[in-house]
């Protein structure tokens, strides 16, 4: 430890007057302020670029240091017709492209960005955008090369790269954009025309001139057309898309009520009849808008996390080659390329670390955004983010391999799968469509002979009264919203049913080792056997090489094996490990596994033995995470039983279960993977329902047959895990969370089913006896809808008194 | 009531002015990125 630190000056090294790393080698240039110091020449360069072309203020903005200039990089590539052609758009002469600038994270670095590039020659526009970090450019190529351009950013300090899903970018905003302007055109359609059509209310007493009337009524015709036909125009769409599959569904009954009271209304105005029903039709259309955004919305916010999974693996990366760097598509990159990041830049690759340690935010994954350091040698993920100073890692996995596309392709399979409820509550809802048809022919028929005048508008309102869009919207909304706020606690759900599941366990059984502790486990204490004829370092040295092949997390206690693997290496589950050095047998392991004359009962401890013979004895001892005890109380408080089933050693997991809150009589330890699923199978047989909680490595059958699963994944493991949910992070109180959200939904959906199921039976009546108007039809519909989607919002809002 | 034949037709203009301000409002990109421009404001604060 000590030869670590020993390389470092006594004083530490001035910051550079740019990107804030120490200058080991100071440079100093004279500006117009006085001396500055710089690291490095790049960064020496850029801030006399800067300061020559009078944008100096830049260093008063900047929220933090600037991005450390590297070597000049090679961009010629970018200039190819045919990386034009693919990924920028010809606009006329000009050319439009969309880039990732890495690096360019606060509003001072994007008007940077943005006043160099529009320095340059050629550049017809330039939109920075700090918060996406995204840079939009306009450039005439007739007068400057792209790569010119690029050039001009990556001397500043910035990393210019092609954003990685520009497609679904692209298709996402041009959907919202479509919303937004649907919305907006009901919302000021509607207005108008229920303005016009307040002034025909109010003329109760029916002493209008008729002129006057039937003028109004043109008006109001004239305004709502665009609403229904405009804004309008997705619900008929989907109507006309049903009708042709003959399979009439929400939009059918949606896009017919609207249609048939604009229609009716307009036949009205031209018959001069009594009454026409404009306002039903915008308020039908504006309000099944304003439930569509919501649950839109809601859809995003969950799905943005996602998204993120997908677009954090940049498209390009720089790759060594001899002593040069080039920008290559990172999905050219192969195993063994060794890849160069700057600081602030995510990961291309999964890769293992080189050089220096680093410090990666691996939040995308995990959830933890705060950054962990890494060791060379150990494996880094792509989509993590580097901070402070450049990484190089050698690639282990490139493209589609990476644990995040694994991961983000496991994801995005389960979003096109819809959960057996939603599933049956759309088939309930197209049964309704069907039935609320027939009803609606009935009471028109029904009435035409009663009141023949009144036929329509009461065959009309029972249409839009029991049209069933509030039981459409029930559950999907909830699901949506649960998703997401599990996604924003870094809890990933990757079973289709494993929400409904989750809301009805009654017992939590919790693995104990990676689980409740750390596991990393801390060698305490080295007892030498009487005779043994090493010292303690060479007996440590011996079970870390005898634990080298395996994974086991107790492993990690002795630290990394030097020498050859052991002959013959064995495992014992629940046991230890065996294993032949020097001709020799060793084990190591509980004392009854490793010794031949074992004395009875069991010490807790490792034991060290050659053919039988004991020759050390180490005392391991694994930290509890430090929110286990709150994870268990919450727990507790949310009514559910606790038990803990280990491979190791009853004193140890009794001690534990003591530490962290859990009654020690659920507590079982020295189960062999066997034992544990035995347990599981034991309390299911009791009719508990159980959520099993481990590590997901040493426990996967456990984890398949407890009714519902969590696994605390950290880092490589990822994408491997056969749980429902996947924690990402290293908090345990996300259980809780996760439960609680789970619990949430499941009563969000029973109270949205239960109203929208109500709400139509209710309105049914009143609406086929005519006492609703189809105005007052369409309010309530449309009320009823915004009423599910708006309670769905409130699975996962943090209380006060949860979080005290 | 002879006000109406002034006052229908002020009012459909106002309402395709409105449309038309929307329509280009989001066409233009006005409510793609509502972050930045803010901080726009904070940086130039010297009349540049």
């Amino acid at each position: 430890m000590a030869g670590a630190d020993g390389g470092r000056p006594a004083a530490a090294p001035p910051a550079c007057a740019h990107c804030g790393e120490p200058a080991v080698a100071p440079l100093r240039a004279v500006f117009d302020d006085g001396p500055r110091v710089f690291c490095c020449p790049g960064c020496a360069g850029a801030a006399r670029w800067i300061a020559d072309s009078g944008l100096g203020d830049y260093y008063r903005w900047r929220s933090a240091p600037g991005p450390r200039i590297g070597a000049d990089e090679d961009f010629a590539a970018w200039d190819r017709s045919e990386t034009l052609d693919a990924h920028s758009e010809a606009e006329g002469e000009a050319r439009c492209i969309r880039l990732a600038v890495g690096g360019m994270h606060c509003a001072a670095c994007a008007w940077l960005v943005d006043k160099a590039l529009r320095r340059e020659k050629g550049v017809l526009d330039v939109r920075a955008n700090a918060v996406d970090g995204r840079v939009v450019l306009r450039w005439s190529p007739a007068e400057t090369r792209l790569s010119v351009l690029l050039q001009r950013i990556a001397r500043l300090g910035y990393r210019p790269s092609l954003p990685a899903s520009a497609e679904r970018e692209d298709a996402r905003r041009r959907e919202r954009n479509r919303r937004l302007l649907g919305l907006g055109i009901a919302g000021l359609g509607a207005l108008q025309a229920m303005m016009f059509s307040e002034a025909l209310y109010l003329d109760t007493t029916g002493s209008m001139p008729e002129a006057t009337r039937d003028a109004f009524r043109w008006v109001t015709a004239a305004i709502s057309a665009p609403v229904v036909f405009i804004a309008g125009a997705p619900f008929l769409r989907g109507m006309v898309n049903e009708l042709r599959l003959r399979v009439p569904g929400m939009d059918t009954l949606i896009g017919s009520g609207v249609l048939l009271a604009w229609l009716g209304s307009v036949i009205e105005t031209v018959r001069g009849g009594p009454q026409v029903w404009f306002d039903a039709a915008v308020m039908f259309v504006l309000f099944l808008l304003a439930a569509r955004h919501l649950e839109a919305a809601l859809r995003a916010s969950g799905e943005a996390r996602l998204d993120a999974l997908a677009g954090a693996q940049p498209a390009m990366a720089w790759r060594e080659a001899g002593d040069r760097l080039e920008q290559v598509p990172a999905r050219e990159l192969a195993d063994g390329d060794v890849v160069r990041v700057g600081s602030g830049d995510a990961l291309p690759c999964d890769g293992v670390l080189l050089d220096a340690d680093a410090r990666v935010d691996e939040a995308l994954l995990t959830g933890e955004s705060t950054p962990r350091r890494r060791l060379p040698g150990e494996t880094l993920l792509a989509g993590s983010l580097v901070h402070g100073g450049t990484v190089r890692l050698r690639a282990t996995a490139v493209g589609a391999a990476t644990t995040l596309s694994q991961v983000a392709r496991r994801v995005d399979a389960l979003r096109g799968q819809r959960p057996p409820l939603a599933d049956r509550a759309e088939r309930l809802a197209r049964r309704v469509v069907g039935a609320t048809v027939l009803l609606a022919l009935a009471t028109g028929l029904a009435w035409a002979f009663i009141d023949p005048p009144r036929a329509f508008p009461i065959a009309l309102a029972v249409l839009v009264a029991t049209c069933p869009c509030a039981l459409a919207l029930a559950v999907p909304a909830a699901i949506a919203r649960a998703q997401g706020r599990l996604a924003a606690e870094g809890v990933l759900v990757l079973g289709a049913d494993a929400l409904r599941r989750l809301a009805e366990v009654d017992t939590v059984v919790f693995d104990k080792t990676g689980t409740l502790t750390r596991g990393e486990p801390t060698l305490l204490d080295v007892a030498l056997a009487d005779g043994a004829d090493l010292d303690a370092a060479a007996a440590v040295a011996l079970a870390a090489r005898l634990e080298a092949a395996v994974s086991h997390p107790l492993a990690r206690a002795f630290g990394a094996a030097d020498g050859a693997p052991v002959d013959a290496a064995g495992q014992y589950p629940g046991d230890g490990v065996s294993g032949r050095i020097d001709g020799a047998t060793w084990r190591l392991g509980r004392a009854g596994f490793a010794l031949a004359d074992a004395p009875a009962g069991d010490d807790g401890a490792i034991w060290l033995a050659r053919e039988g013979r004991a020759v050390a004895r180490f005392t391991v001892d694994d930290a509890p995470r430090p929110d286990a005890q709150a994870a268990v109380a919450a727990l507790r408080a949310a009514g559910l039983r606790l038990a803990i089933l280990s491979g190791d050693a009853p004193s140890r997991v009794d001690a534990l279960a003591r530490r962290v809150g859990i009654d020690g009589s659920t507590a079982r330890g020295r189960l062999t993977p066997a034992g544990k699923l035995a347990s599981v199978r034991a309390l299911q047989a009791d009719g508990r329902r159980v959520l099993m909680v481990g590590d997901g490595v040493n426990d996967a059958d456990v984890l398949a047959a407890a009714d519902v699963s969590i696994a605390m994944a950290e880092g490589a493991a990822l994408a491997q895990r056969q749980a429902d949910l996947v924690l990402g992070g290293p908090r345990l109180a996300t259980v809780a969370e996760a439960l609680r959200i789970a619990r949430e939904a499941k009563a969000v959906i029973r109270q949205n089913l239960g109203w929208a199921i109500a709400y139509n039976l209710a309105i049914l009546p009143a609406a086929a006896l005519g006492h609703i108007g189809p105005g007052l039809a369409a309010l309530g519909m449309a009320l009823s809808s915004l009423a599910v989607t708006a309670n769905a919002w409130r699975i996962g809002r943090r209380r006060p008194e949860a979080n005290p | 009531m002879n006000v109406l034949l002034f006052l229908v037709p002020i009012s459909l203009l106002l309402f395709g002015a409105a449309v038309a301000v929307f329509v280009w409002a989001v066409r233009s990109g006005q409510f793609e990125d509502l972050d930045t421009p803010p901080m726009d404001v904070l940086g130039d604060d010297d009349g540049r």
